[in-house]
């Protein structure tokens, strides 16, 4: 099992930066969570470590060598769109890639048993693809990934589509595949799920990199910044907070409210506003911040005010 | 390699010469039958009296039945099916200065009837306006004995005979062949190049195989199974114009051929004019070649297109700069048939994205210098390396590129990309 490690790499397209001077490492036996808002070069990283693309300048070494065809076949790649043929049965288009990776039939067929099994999926083996929902297509696309038994997975967004209890075996799965030593780049939008599952982060926005480094320690770096609350009754004070600058709200309900405390404003100062308004407060904590919240003050503050991007 | 498994090709592959043989076997047989038009019976109204004992049928086509009847009820017997239709040979047809006309329910001719008819006329008129001069009969015997002129081929190996109509046909037949091989495979390549991006097949497969080896397995591989197929049907066909033959020569009776019964299925054909002209070997090596290249060709060309755009429709408007050389050659083709030596067929079979189709119907016609085989097919092979060249590096973008569909300018940008 062998590091990934991403070294000063820069992709251009024409005049555009797409990946500008990025740096990052992903170690064995830990999760990398690769992150972003649309369109900050996380894909055109990923084609750079998958050796579909090339760097312009830098380069992507996987163990002592850089990426190519040979790290190509410890290497699984999920990407985001699913990628199956339509009209090919579910055993044949797994028979396909395993082939592709350069596996023999008779091991192949014996993994692709073993998977479907484990995934609830036997059934399906004679079926076209066309015919399975979209979260079941994810799982035979999740297999088709993992067949080959890599050492170095690329999933990009491998929960889409995918029920709470599909999304539950599936990330048991991969701290299964974590746990046996191997190197998981993870990508995604979805931060509850980058939070359960990531060791290090990697936050990219405009081709370069934001925030990067070991999950706890990111955190521990913003602080207790954040109240979690509970409350019964009217929520407009919520409203006068946020309106004062003393808070940014990161999601709210009619009972539930996450706030960033800003600037020097203390947890008291909030609290003094609410007991007023409101009839009962049944949880008030100060905690650190959500990766959700992290992402969007990372990303707001080199892209500027003007663009809060969509998480 | 995962099309060859599909029901499609199984389907077409086995039901290509079923529907070959039948095809064979219905042009036979309606050869056949236009030649053995039923008999006719016709009235023949001789107003001149000197001509109805020399109006006989030599062919067999014809029963002539002289009649004075008035033309009223000879017309309602051609009315009523019993008469086929009648013929008046009005006074002066012999000092030329009348028609013969024949009335039928049938219009003019669309075989050979009406030729066939008039040549009866014809012989017995100027039998009699011989006569009138007192020549000899043996005179007019000399006159009328048939010239017949061969065409003969010659090549290195000696004199050839054999109908060089025949030859165009092969020639044309095997540049059609060409001609939609190229478009048929081709744009099965194209559709795989496109059903692979739009289903984002490809991103997958790239992140195992280089997009060069990808493009160059895709447009080998349908190469491969389109040979196949085709090789499959040529056994089949030969076998299939055997089995047509036979089919040909069980509903035609012999006897109507004026064959004897026992004629030979040979010969059963050749009286029908159904014969294949036979061709050299080499003929058949380059035409396979140049099919291969075609195809190899035009694939690379449609699986760079293809790569380029997410949809068959977006491809259309990209594909016109490229199908106009197989245009223009079909276009030509008859020119070429015409005159297989003309600049305009040299020059045609010499331009690496014509060559194929012009240059296969040449050698097929003539005997093209060797020179020029050579000459076109080396340009072939090079317009061949330089398309992969090109289309490899449209596709490598292509493939991971959505969004709106690209220009010919941005594919030339794509195509700087180092």
């Amino acid at each position: 099992m062998h590091k990934l490690v991403v070294e000063g790499v820069t992709k251009r397209y024409g005049k555009f930066v797409a990946v500008n001077n990025v740096s990052f490492e992903a170690q064995p036996g830990r999760i990398l969570g690769l992150l972003g808002p649309n369109g900050a070069g996380k894909t055109t990283s990923i084609r750079m470590i998958t050796y579909i693309t090339i760097p312009d300048e830098g380069r992507v070494m996987y163990g002592a060598e850089e990426v190519g065809p040979r790290s190509q076949e410890h290497m699984g790649y999920l990407p985001e769109e699913r990628g199956l043929y339509k009209k090919m049965k579910v055993g044949e288009q797994l028979m396909y890639f395993a082939e592709l990776k350069g596996m023999p039939r008779a091991k192949a067929k014996e993994q692709i048993r073993y998977w479907l099994d484990r995934f609830g999926a036997l059934e399906w083996v004679g079926k076209v693809t066309n015919e399975l929902s979209k979260g079941m297509q994810q799982k035979i696309q999740f297999i088709a990934t993992i067949l080959h038994n890599p050492s170095l997975l690329i999933l990009d967004e491998p929960f889409g589509g995918l029920d709470p209890i599909n999304a539950e075996l599936l990330q048991d799965v991969i701290m299964e595949l974590k746990d046996e030593g191997r190197t998981i780049l993870f990508a995604s939008h979805r931060m509850e799920q980058v939070e359960q599952l990531c060791d290090d982060i990697c936050l990219i926005s405009r081709g370069e990199i934001v925030v990067k480094g070991a999950l706890t320690d990111i955190k521990k770096q913003f602080g207790k910044n954040t109240i979690l609350m509970d409350f019964e009754g009217s929520d407009a004070f919520l409203d006068t907070l946020e309106q004062s600058g003393a808070v940014r709200i990161g999601s709210r309900s009619t009972r539930y409210a996450e706030l960033n405390l800003q600037g020097l404003t203390t947890p008291k100062q909030v609290l003094e506003v609410a007991m007023p308004v409101v009839n009962n407060i049944t949880r008030f904590e100060l905690v650190e911040p959500p990766m959700r919240e992290i992402f969007v003050t990372a990303v707001t503050k080199q892209q500027g005010e003007q663009a809060i991007p969509t998480v | 390699m995962k099309r060859v498994k599909t029901r499609w090709f199984v389907f077409t592959t086995l039901l290509g010469p079923i529907v070959m043989v039948a095809f064979f076997t219905i042009i036979g047989i309606v050869t056949a039958k236009s030649l053995q038009t039923t008999e006719k019976t016709i009235a023949v109204v001789d107003q001149t009296e000197r001509l109805a004992s020399d109006v006989v049928d030599t062919s067999g086509t014809f029963t002539f039945q002289l009649s004075s009847e008035p033309e009223d009820s000879l017309k309602a017997s051609v009315l009523a099916g019993d008469l086929s239709g009648y013929l008046i040979l009005p006074q002066g047809i012999i000092e030329g200065e009348a028609a013969a006309r024949y009335y039928s329910t049938e219009g003019g001719g669309i075989s050979n009837f009406s030729g066939d008819l008039r040549a009866v006329v014809r012989d017995a008129v100027r039998l009699r306006r011989l006569e009138d001069q007192a020549v000899d009969k043996d005179v007019f015997d000399i006159i009328n004995a048939n010239v017949s002129l061969d065409s003969i081929q010659l090549s290195d190996e000696g004199e050839e005979q054999g109908s060089t109509a025949a030859y165009a046909i092969v020639g044309g037949i095997m540049g059609f062949l060409i001609y939609i091989t190229m478009l048929v495979y081709g744009s099965v390549v194209m559709q795989g190049v496109i059903e692979e991006k739009t289903s984002r097949v490809v991103e997958v497969i790239v992140s195992s195989v280089r997009p060069f080896q990808l493009l160059m397995g895709k447009v080998l591989g349908i190469g491969a199974m389109g040979l196949v197929q085709m090789s499959f049907w040529a056994g089949l066909i030969a076998a299939g114009t055997m089995f047509s033959g036979a089919i040909v020569s069980m509903i035609i009776n012999p006897a109507d051929l004026n064959l004897p019964d026992t004629a030979s299925q040979a010969e059963v054909l050749q009286a029908v004019d159904f014969t294949i002209p036979q061709l050299a070997p080499e003929v058949f090596v380059w035409f396979v070649l140049f099919f291969i290249m075609g195809y190899l060709l035009y694939a690379t060309l449609f699986a760079g297109i293809g790569s380029s755009v997410e949809q068959q429709q977006d491809a259309q408007s990209l594909m016109l700069p490229v199908m106009m050389p197989i245009i223009v050659s079909i276009i030509f083709l008859q020119a070429v048939i015409e005159a297989p030596n003309s600049p305009l067929s040299v020059g045609l079979s010499l331009f690496p994205f014509t060559a194929p189709i012009p240059m296969v119907v040449r050698i097929a016609m003539i005997d093209v210098p060797l020179w020029q085989i050579l000459l076109s097919f080396s340009l072939l092979v090079g317009a061949f390396l330089g398309a992969v060249w090109v289309s490899s590096r449209i596709y490598r973008i292509g493939i991971l590129s959505y969004g709106k569909k690209p220009s010919l300018k941005e594919l030339i940008r794509w195509m700087r990309y180092a």
